[in-house]
């Protein structure tokens, strides 16, 4: 590909050189033909779609697949650095079983047989001893998930942990209650005013989503950017509201109180597709800007003129529901009122709108009804979380009740693509609850900060070498498809599940002799052949005409008062709850994205190490100069549960009130050579909080002191 | 005094600092693409950092990789033709001709030439506009390609030129009304346009005239290599002191990528215009703020 001059260079010489060696230790791959191979992104759940450039066995570059909607031709730098993940020497490329003490990272390699004959019966033993639902099984978020759910279904443990309870329960619970559907699609298209709540989008990057938003804006979008944090998403708004943390909910309850105060909502839509109008205006009466002025720190004018201009956009106008805002206890109510704002604008079938569920059209293998659960579950899922949805669950939850062993003892955890070690809060408690099981087994293609802990690591294909089930993205079913074999011995997850399934006497429930096979019946009612999707990269679907204006709801309508709610004994209406504040000296633990990295995954990516920055501890310049402290100074931060000790960047960029720290970083897992030792782990500093309606954690209620080391 | 004219197929880049997010999606692109060391880039971020005093805060960055200039000091400067401007516009640069003499680095005005310190027989690393995606049908460098918000973007070099202007004209008050790189050093291949001055931007000021002109009367007509060398370099140590200068003044770029960039290279001529080694070595690069 680089000529002959470029061609000159030894492959020792090749970027990454430890690409190279890796592929020299590895063998030469098998060949399937050099060219692009379409394929999808797994560096975030965004999953773009990508054409894999192979060569020799090889692939030296991924493109975006201008025929995917979510990259639109481009990739992010995650995206870009996505093959040096599957060719990072620190890939776990055979089965490993521990032979030291947990934790100290001794093992040795074992065979498929041997380890998956390990894994079930050490289930099989926990499940014969205390019942299936004695072993917790957990994941994160990816396509393979529909298989790992059913098979902690088949072996009958209602015990599911996902991330979700992490980042977005809030948003979801919300929309449920409001629109009937957990997100809805957005569209950009003559937008005139868009409101962010702390949605990063310029660094957390969805790659369609940053591309339309960037030519929204270039085209004259206004943006309102709510953040303490002056981030590159506030530096292209056009205005920077630097709000109170935790006071997001008092901005948009002044919104609604200016939308119906000032008659500047849509009587149209509110009249015909809403519920409980009346009773939202009574509820927000109160909450006028002055009211607001001094908890969000932002001027009554200002959010009078906000509210004014949103108004004047009608139905142009959204409020974006943000990500992660599951910030604080109070956030359920926030991404309510956030909710109830866009109804008032009536924006429904503009720019929101009804998205498809997943999975939807596609054909899956056959299989018999699941066992009924064997007891309630410990993470509170319905019977103390009555509207949070199975499939969410309250993660940090079900990690305490293992340490407190209440309703009952879990005794064994299988974990797959996941690294709780990091993504939950309080990092101490969740090392303690895996001292607690008697064996855990984790899936994953490196020997991460959980599967540092581990019994038994199973080693995943990369997502450039392994299939998928489909994804469903409008009218297209996308492939995720190996680009090149699968290194050393690695497996898909559709393997490893069904192997699993088979030992543990499940057979029947994984009906698909192979991954090809898996697909072929999940295409079989689009009358496409796998190998024509192979080729192409996705295959039609056809989209149903579905009535945008029927919501899934009780009433069948948009629910700005909520029966449901308040049948369950929660408020009915947004309302304002005061979220804690911090005690004097100190401050407000922000966290939030980068461009460069997801969650915890991708630290030990050598590309994206070497274009990111070291990560630091963000606190104003005049915080700083008030403590004593400089820039780059290295100091100690302290919470209830933890302290780490960090670098400082002092900057203008951030309310004297607050300290921000990157996300994943501080590695356990000497597994991880080049993310290990960089940076700091925010959830050593985390306290778990826990909104009891969504049953989120919440992020940014820690408050911690700064103090020279 | 140019050597070139334009023959109208020459490609350029237009780079718009206020649609750029500071994503780096474009430097890892590069990086993979053109198979750059790890320790090196040919592509990295200028950018201003946090410009003013809460809560009035600005933040602007762009890309920067070699400008291609139409009368490349560079070119000039290397003895032995490993670098070359070619028809379409691209400095390209041949490594089996050169002999790491580094000269390139000290004669461009944009400081954009890397060298793979680590390697035994170090190379030169800088942007060829992916000469080979061009020439195997996916006809856009990787940076442009990939970049989310079509901060860069690729085409003729003269269609990039009249988008430049197009722009600024038609939103005068958003961009200072300059497109960089139209006459810095004669004249590139590169356009930036940047709703504020590119100094804040850290970029260089450099000489409406290319010093390509005064690097040739030596390095090409002068018959001893000694001469060459001796002559070669006082030219090259004025056109580099003018820079340090200039840099010197107002600049608050900072780098992604173990680039050694213009901040660090005031360090390499310091009281002399004789390479010594490692004097641009990156050495802790110098980490952007987060």
């Amino acid at each position: 590909m680089a000529g002959a001059s470029l061609g000159a260079l030894a492959i020792g010489q090749m970027l990454p050189i430890k690409v190279a060696e890796a592929a020299r230790l590895a063998g030469l791959i098998d060949v399937n033909g050099n060219g692009y191979i379409p394929t999808m992104c797994e560096m975030c759940v965004w999953r773009c779609g990508v054409l894999a450039k192979v060569e020799n066995g090889r692939v030296t570059k991924l493109e975006g697949n201008p025929e995917h909607a979510h990259s639109l031709g481009n990739l992010c730098a995650r995206g870009q650095a996505g093959l040096m993940n599957t060719y990072d020497p620190d890939r776990v490329l055979t089965p490993l079983i521990r032979v030291g003490q947990r934790g100290e990272g001794k093992f040795r390699q074992a065979s498929w047989d041997e380890a998956l004959d390990l894994v079930a019966s050490s289930l099989q033993h926990i499940k014969d001893t205390y019942g299936p639902e004695a072993v917790v099984f957990s994941s994160t978020h990816n396509l393979s998930q529909v298989q790992f759910e059913n098979l902690l279904n088949a072996f009958g443990s209602p015990n599911y942990g996902t991330q979700r309870s992490l980042c977005f329960n809030a948003m979801i619970v919300a929309n449920q209650m409001t629109y009937g559907l957990e997100e809805p699609n957005r569209s950009y298209e003559g937008l005139e005013y868009l409101i962010l709540t702390g949605r990063n989008l310029m660094e957390a990057i969805s790659t369609s989503e940053t591309s339309i938003l960037s030519r929204a804006i270039d085209r004259g979008l206004k943006v309102v950017y709510l953040d303490p944090r002056f981030t590159k998403t506030a530096a292209k708004s056009t205005d920077w509201l630097p709000v109170r943390p935790g006071s997001d909910l008092a901005f948009h309850l002044a919104m609604l109180n200016v939308l119906t105060s000032e008659d500047r909502y849509d009587h149209n839509f509110v009249e015909q597709y809403t519920v409980g109008f009346e009773k939202l205006a009574e509820e927000v009466r109160p909450y006028t800007p002055e009211w607001a002025a001094p908890i969000t720190d932002i001027p009554a004018e200002t959010i009078r003129r906000i509210a004014r201009e949103f108004s004047d956009a009608a139905p142009n106008a959204l409020a974006h529901n943000g990500w992660r805002t599951s910030n604080f206890v109070n956030s359920f109510q926030t991404q309510r009122a956030i909710a109830c704002l866009n109804a008032l604008v009536g924006n429904w079938g503009i720019h929101q709108l009804p998205a498809a569920a997943e999975g939807a059209g596609l054909g899956v293998p056959p299989q018999p009804p699941y066992p009924r659960a064997s007891a309630m579950r410990m993470d509170g899922v319905p019977w103390k979380y009555p509207l949070v949805p199975f499939k969410l669950g309250v993660f940090q939850e079900l990690r305490d009740a293992i340490i407190t062993e209440q309703p009952y003892a879990a005794h064994g955890w299988f974990i797959a693509r996941q690294n709780p070690v990091q993504s939950l809060p309080d990092r101490g408690k969740t090392l303690e609850a895996m001292s607690k099981m008697d064996f855990i087994a984790v899936v994953d293609i490196f020997l991460n900060d959980t599967a540092w802990f581990a019994d038994v690591v199973l080693p995943e294909a990369s997502y450039l070498e392994r299939y998928d089930p489909l994804n469903v993205v409008g009218n297209k079913a996308f492939i995720r498809q190996p680009a090149i074999q699968p290194q050393g011995e690695a497996k898909s997850a559709l393997w490893i599940y069904k192997e699993l399934g088979q030992r543990l006497g499940l057979q029947d429930f994984f009906q698909y002799t192979d991954e090809e096979d898996y697909l072929r019946q999940q295409l079989a009612p689009l009358g496409v052949t796998l190998e024509e999707v192979r080729e192409k990269g996705y295959a039609e679907r056809p989209e149903g005409e579905e009535n945008p204006f029927n919501w899934n709801t009780p009433s069948g309508k948009v629910e700005l008062f909520s029966e449901t709610l308040d049948r369950a004994g929660f408020n009915a209406l947004p309302t304002w709850e005061e979220p804690p504040r911090p005690p004097s000296g100190k401050f407000y633990l922000l966290t939030g994205k980068v461009g460069r990295h997801t969650q915890f995954g991708t630290q030990n990516n050598q590309l994206l190490n070497k274009y990111e920055d070291e990560p630091r501890l963000w606190i104003n310049v005049n915080t700083a100069k008030a403590l004593g402290l400089a820039d780059n100074d290295l100091v100690k931060v302290t919470s209830d549960v933890g302290e780490v000790n960090i670098k400082l960047w002092a900057t203008e960029a951030i309310r004297s009130d607050c300290v921000y720290l990157t996300p994943g970083f501080g590695h356990l897992s000497k597994g991880l050579t080049t993310g290990y030792g960089v940076g700091a782990s925010d959830s050593v500093l985390h306290v778990t909080y826990t909104d009891p309606v969504s049953g989120s954690q919440a992020l940014s209620q820690t408050f911690v002191s700064v103090t020279a080391v | 005094m140019s050597e070139t004219t334009s023959n109208g197929n020459e490609y350029g880049f237009l780079i718009d600092a206020s649609r750029c997010i500071d994503c780096r999606a474009c430097l890892v692109a590069c990086s993979v693409e053109n198979e750059v060391p790890m320790e090196t880039t040919r592509i990295w971020i200028q950018e201003t950092g946090v410009q003013g005093e809460f809560p009035n805060l600005a933040r602007f960055s762009a890309p920067y990789h070699c400008m291609h200039c139409d009368d490349p000091s560079c070119v000039s400067a290397c003895t032995v033709g490993a670098l070359q401007k070619s028809d379409n516009g691209i400095v390209s640069y041949d490594q089996d001709r050169c002999i790491g003499c580094r000269y390139c680095m000290y004669a461009c005005p944009f400081q954009v030439p890397n060298y793979e310190w680590k390697e035994q027989l170090p190379l030169i690393v800088k942007c060829d506009m992916c000469v080979s995606r061009l020439s195997d049908g996916r006809s856009i460098p990787a940076c442009a390609a990939t970049c989310p918000t079509d901060a860069i973007i690729f085409g003729k070099k003269s269609d990039m030129l009249v988008e430049a202007h197009r722009r600024i004209d038609q939103n005068p008050g958003k961009f200072i009304h300059h497109v960089y790189g139209e006459t810095e050093n004669g004249g590139t291949a590169t356009f930036y346009i940047s709703p504020v001055p590119f100094e804040e931007l850290g970029f260089p000021t450099a000489e409406e005239s290319s010093p390509a002109y005064f690097n040739r009367l030596v390095t090409h007509g002068t018959p001893t290599v000694a001469g060459v060398v001796a002559v070669g370099l006082s030219s090259v140590y004025l056109t580099i002191k003018h820079h340090a200068e200039a840099m010197a003044q107002g600049n608050s770029g900072a780098h992604s990528g173990n680039h050694a960039g213009p901040k660090e290279a005031e360090g390499a001529v310091q009281g002399t215009a004789v390479p010594q080694n490692d004097t641009v070595l990156p050495q802790e690069s110098e980490r952007q703020e987060v």
